[in-house]
C-alpha cells in the first residue's frame, strides 16, 4: 500500500528520532570514560567526514528530486475543470467556470460536484482577509491545499482519484469563526453512475 | 577577558538575575496559556473562540519574546563579564522597555481580546475583527516598543563587540580565512552572537516597517496595503526572532561547555565557514512559510527551500559534531548544564529533521498549517532553547559545581516528549493548527482524533509543569544565594 506524504514524513521522522536519540544515549554512557582529546578528535572528525559526504549529496539529491513535485500551475497539466473558489468570513463560494465578477460580488455555492480522475483547476479569490483552501478526503487525510490572499488570485490543480465527498476546511487562521469554515465537494464518477442508471 | 571590579560584576548579576526570576516566573504562565488551549481542543473545557484565540496570540508572542529576550540578556552577561564592557544601565532600560511591551500586549489580549495571532497576518487586525480598536493600537504599539527594545539590545552588543575586536569581517572571522594565524584569538561566543544578532537586527528593521504599516492603517482605515509584502516582511521577522533564538542559545553552549569538559573550543576555518553560511542561511531560509502563497514568484520558493536544506550542515557538521568531540570520553560527570545541554542538541536535532522534512515544498504542499509546525518548532524551542537555557540557569546558580540532577528535570523532559509526539501525531493525522476546538473536522476520524491528542497532551503538560515546580524550589533559591563569579573561567 503506498504512504501518504504524512506518512512518510512521520515514519522518516521517527527514524532520524531514533538514530539520534540513540548517539545521545551513546554519549551519556560513554562520557563517564577518559579518552585523550586528541585521540577523540581523530576519531570524531574522521566520522564528521564521512556524515559531511554522505549528508551533502543525500540533501542536494532529495532537494533536486523534490522539485518534480511542485504544486505550483505552472508544472500542471490543462485542466479539464475550472472552479472559482471564493472565500469570506467565514464562508467558501464555489461555482464552475473561472469568474471575471470581482470577489465582492461574486455568487456560488458552499458545495459542488466535480469529476474524478480529472484535473481540476480551483481559482482561488478572497473577499477579505487571508485564507487557506484545503481539501480532506474522507478518510481525514489532507490531500491539496494553497493560500486564497486579498488582491492576489491562486491557482491549485487537483486529481480527485477515488470519488465521495470532500471536506473544504481553512487552514489560514482567518478571525473568530475560523475553525467553523467549511464546504463540501462532491466527487462523482460519471460512468459508474451512468452504468446505475 | 576583560578586568571588571567587583562592583561592576555584581550589577551585572544583579540584572541577569533578574533577568532569571522574571523568566522563571512568566514561562510557566504562558505554558498555562497553553495548556488551556489543548484542554479546550480536547474537549475537556469551552473557551469562547474570542478568549481562545486571544490567549493562543499571547502565548505565541509571549514565548517568543521571552525566550529572546532573555537569550540576548544571558549572551549580554557572559559578553559583558568576560569580554567587553556591555552597558548594565542600558541592559535596565531594555529590561523596562521589554516589561512594558510584554504588559501592554498582556492587557491588549487578555482585557482587550485582541486575537491575530502572533503574526497579525495583514489585513486581519483590521477586518471583522470583535476586538475594540483600542486592544488592536495597543497590541501594534506594544510590538513596536519590544521590537525597539530588542534592536537598541542586538545593536548595543553588535557595537560593543566591534569595539574590541574590530570590524565586521573581523566579528565574522575572516581573519582565520588567510594563511596566518590570526594575532587575537575571536572567541566562538563573539562569531556566533553577530552570526545571530546582525540578520536580527535586518529583520526588527522589517518588522518594524510592517508594524509602522499597521499603524498607519489603524490610524487612518482607508489605507491599504499589498498583503503579499506584508507577509514577507512579518515571516522575516518573526522566522528569524525564532530562528536566531536558537542560535544565541548554541553561542552560550560553546562558551560553557568546554568548563566542563576540559577540552577547548576554538574558533577555526571549519567554524568560521559554517557560521558565515549560517548567516545568510537565517536570511533566506523565512521563504519556506510562503510556499502555498502560488503568486509568490517560484525563485523564492525554491530559495527557501535551498537555504532551509543547506541550513542542516553547518547546524549538524560543525554544532553537534563539536559537542561530540566536547564530551565522548570527556570523564564527564553529568550534572545538569552537559545533560541539558546534551538532551537540548538532541532536540534541537529532531525539531531540525522535522522542520527539514517541512521545508520541502513538495511536502510542505501537505502539512503546511497542520499541527506538524508547531510539533516542529516546538521540538527545538521546549526540548532545544529551553534546555539551554536551563542549562545557564544552572550555572549561573551553581557554576562547575556538582549538584544533584533534579527530579523536576526529568519530569519536564518527559513531559515535554509526550507532549510534543502528541503534536507530531496530529500532524500526521492532518490535524490544522490554530483551531480552537476540532468539531467541524467531520471526515474521516479527524475530529475524535484530534480532540484525544489534545487531551493527552495536556496531561504531559501537567507533567511539564510539576517538574517546573520540584526545579524551581531548589533553583530560585540557589539563585538568589550564590554569589558564584565565573569569571576566572573562559
Amino acid at each position: 500500500m503506498a504512504l501518504t506524504i504524512q506518512e512518510y514524513a512521520a515514519l522518516t521522522s521517527l527514524i532520524a528520532a531514533i538514530l539520534i536519540i540513540a548517539v545521545v544515549l551513546f554519549l551519556i554512557f560513554t562520557a563517564k570514560k577518559y579518552e585523550d582529546k586528541e585521540a577523540t578528535k581523530a576519531k570524531v572528525y574522521k566520522a564528521r567526514g564521512r556524515y559531511f559526504l554522505f549528508l551533502t549529496p543525500i540533501l542536494l539529491i532529495i532537494l533536486v528530486y523534490s522539485f518534480q513535485f511542485l504544486p505550483y500551475p505552472q508544472f500542471q497539466k490543462k485542466a479539464d475543470v475550472v472552479v472559482t473558489v471564493v472565500s469570506a468570513q467565514w464562508y467558501w463560494l464555489m461555482a464552475k467556470g473561472e469568474s471575471e465578477i470581482p470577489p465582492e460580488e461574486f455568487i456560488g455555492d458552499s458545495e459542488i460536484t466535480v469529476p474524478v480522475n480529472k484535473t481540476i483547476n480551483f481559482v482561488l479569490k478572497t473577499k477579505d482577509v487571508n485564507h487557506n483552501f484545503a481539501i480532506y478526503n474522507s478518510k481525514g487525510d489532507l490531500v491539496a491545499q494553497a493560500q486564497s490572499m486579498p488582491g492576489y488570485t491562486n491557482e491549485l490543480y487537483h486529481v480527485f482519484t477515488e470519488p465521495g465527498d470532500y471536506l473544504v476546511l481553512c487552514l489560514e487562521y482567518c478571525g473568530l469563526n475560523h475553525a467553523r469554515m467549511t464546504a463540501t465537494i462532491h466527487v462523482a464518477d460519471p460512468i459508474n453512475e451512468d452504468r446505475k442508471l | 577577558m576583560i578586568e571588571l571590579g567587583s562592583v561592576e560584576f555584581n550589577q551585572h548579576r544583579k540584572l541577569i538575575i533578574t533577568w532569571s526570576l522574571t523568566l522563571l516566573l512568566i514561562f510557566p504562565i504562558f505554558i498555562v496559556l497553553g495548556l488551556l488551549m489543548r484542554l479546550n481542543q480536547g474537549e475537556v473545557i469551552h473557551l469562547q473562540s474570542t478568549t481562545f484565540y486571544a490567549l493562543m496570540t499571547l502565548h505565541g508572542l509571549g514565548m517568543a519574546g521571552l525566550l529572546f529576550s532573555f537569550s540576548l540578556a544571558a549572551l549580554a552577561y557572559l559578553i559583558g563579564t568576560r569580554y567587553t564592557k556591555i552597558s548594565v544601565q542600558f541592559g535596565w532600560f531594555i529590561y523596562a522597555l521589554i516589561l512594558i511591551g510584554t504588559i501592554g500586549l498582556a492587557v491588549a489580549t487578555l482585557f482587550g481580546k485582541f486575537a491575530t495571532g502572533w503574526y497579525l497576518l495583514y489585513p486581519l487586525a483590521f477586518k471583522g475583527v470583535s476586538w475594540p480598536h483600542w486592544a488592536t493600537g495597543l497590541a501594534i504599539i506594544s510590538l513596536i516598543i519590544l521590537g525597539v527594545a530588542w534592536l537598541l539590545g542586538c545593536a548595543h552588543v553588535v557595537y560593543a563587540l566591534a569595539g574590541k575586536y574590530g570590524g565586521f569581517h573581523k566579528l565574522l572571522g575572516w581573519q582565520y580565512l588567510t594563511r596566518k594565524q590570526p594575532k587575537e584569538e575571536l572567541p566562538p561566543i563573539v562569531l556566533i552572537t553577530v552570526v545571530s544578532l546582525v540578520p536580527g537586527i535586518i529583520s526588527f528593521l522589517a518588522g518594524a516597517v510592517f508594524l509602522v504599516m499597521n499603524l498607519l492603517q489603524h490610524f487612518e482605515p482607508t489605507l491599504a496595503f499589498d498583503p503579499l509584502l506584508l507577509k514577507n516582511l512579518v515571516f522575516f521577522f518573526g522566522h528569524t526572532l525564532v530562528n536566531i533564538t536558537m542560535y544565541c542559545a548554541v553561542a552560550w553552549v560553546y562558551a560553557l561547555l568546554p568548563e566542563f569538559t576540559g577540552r577547548d573550543w576554538k574558533v577555526n576555518k571549519v567554524v568560521v565557514y559554517s557560521w558565515n553560511a549560517t548567516f545568510i542561511f537565517i536570511l533566506f531560509a523565512y521563504f519556506h512559510h510562503l510556499y502555498m502563497d502560488f503568486a509568490q514568484p517560484i525563485g523564492l520558493h525554491i530559495i527557501g527551500q535551498v537555504a532551509s536544506y543547506l541550513s542542516a550542515i553547518p547546524a549538524t557538521v560543525v554544532t553537534m559534531f563539536g559537542v561530540i568531540v566536547q564530551v565522548y570520553r570527556a570523564k564527564l560527570k553529568w550534572s545538569t548544564f552537559p545533560l541539558a545541554v546534551l538532551l537540548g542538541m538532541g532536540g534541537w536535532a529532531i525539531g531540525g529533521f522535522a522542520a527539514v522534512v517541512d521545508s520541502t515544498m513538495a511536502v510542505n504542499k501537505i502539512l503546511h498549517n497542520t499541527l506538524w509546525v508547531p510539533a516542529h518548532f516546538h521540538s527545538y524551542m521546549l526540548l532545544g532553547v529551553v534546555l539551554f537555557i536551563f542549562a545557564f540557569l544552572y550555572y549561573l546558580a551553581y557554576g562547575k559545581e556538582d549538584h544533584k540532577i533534579s527530579i523536576g528535570f526529568w519530569l519536564f523532559i518527559l513531559g515535554a516528549s509526550g507532549f510534543l509526539v502528541m503534536f507530531y501525531l496530529g500532524g500526521l493525522h492532518s490535524i490544522p493548527r490554530r483551531y480552537s476546538d476540532y468539531m467541524s473536522i467531520v471526515t474521516g476520524s479527524a475530529h475524535a482524533d484530534g480532540a484525544l491528542f489534545a487531551k493527552i497532551s495536556a496531561f504531559f503538560i501537567y507533567t511539564v509543569l510539576v517538574g517546573l515546580l520540584i526545579m524551581y524550589i531548589t533553583l530560585i533559591k540557589d539563585l538568589l544565594t550564590s554569589k558564584k563569579d565565573m569569571r576566572q573561567s573562559t
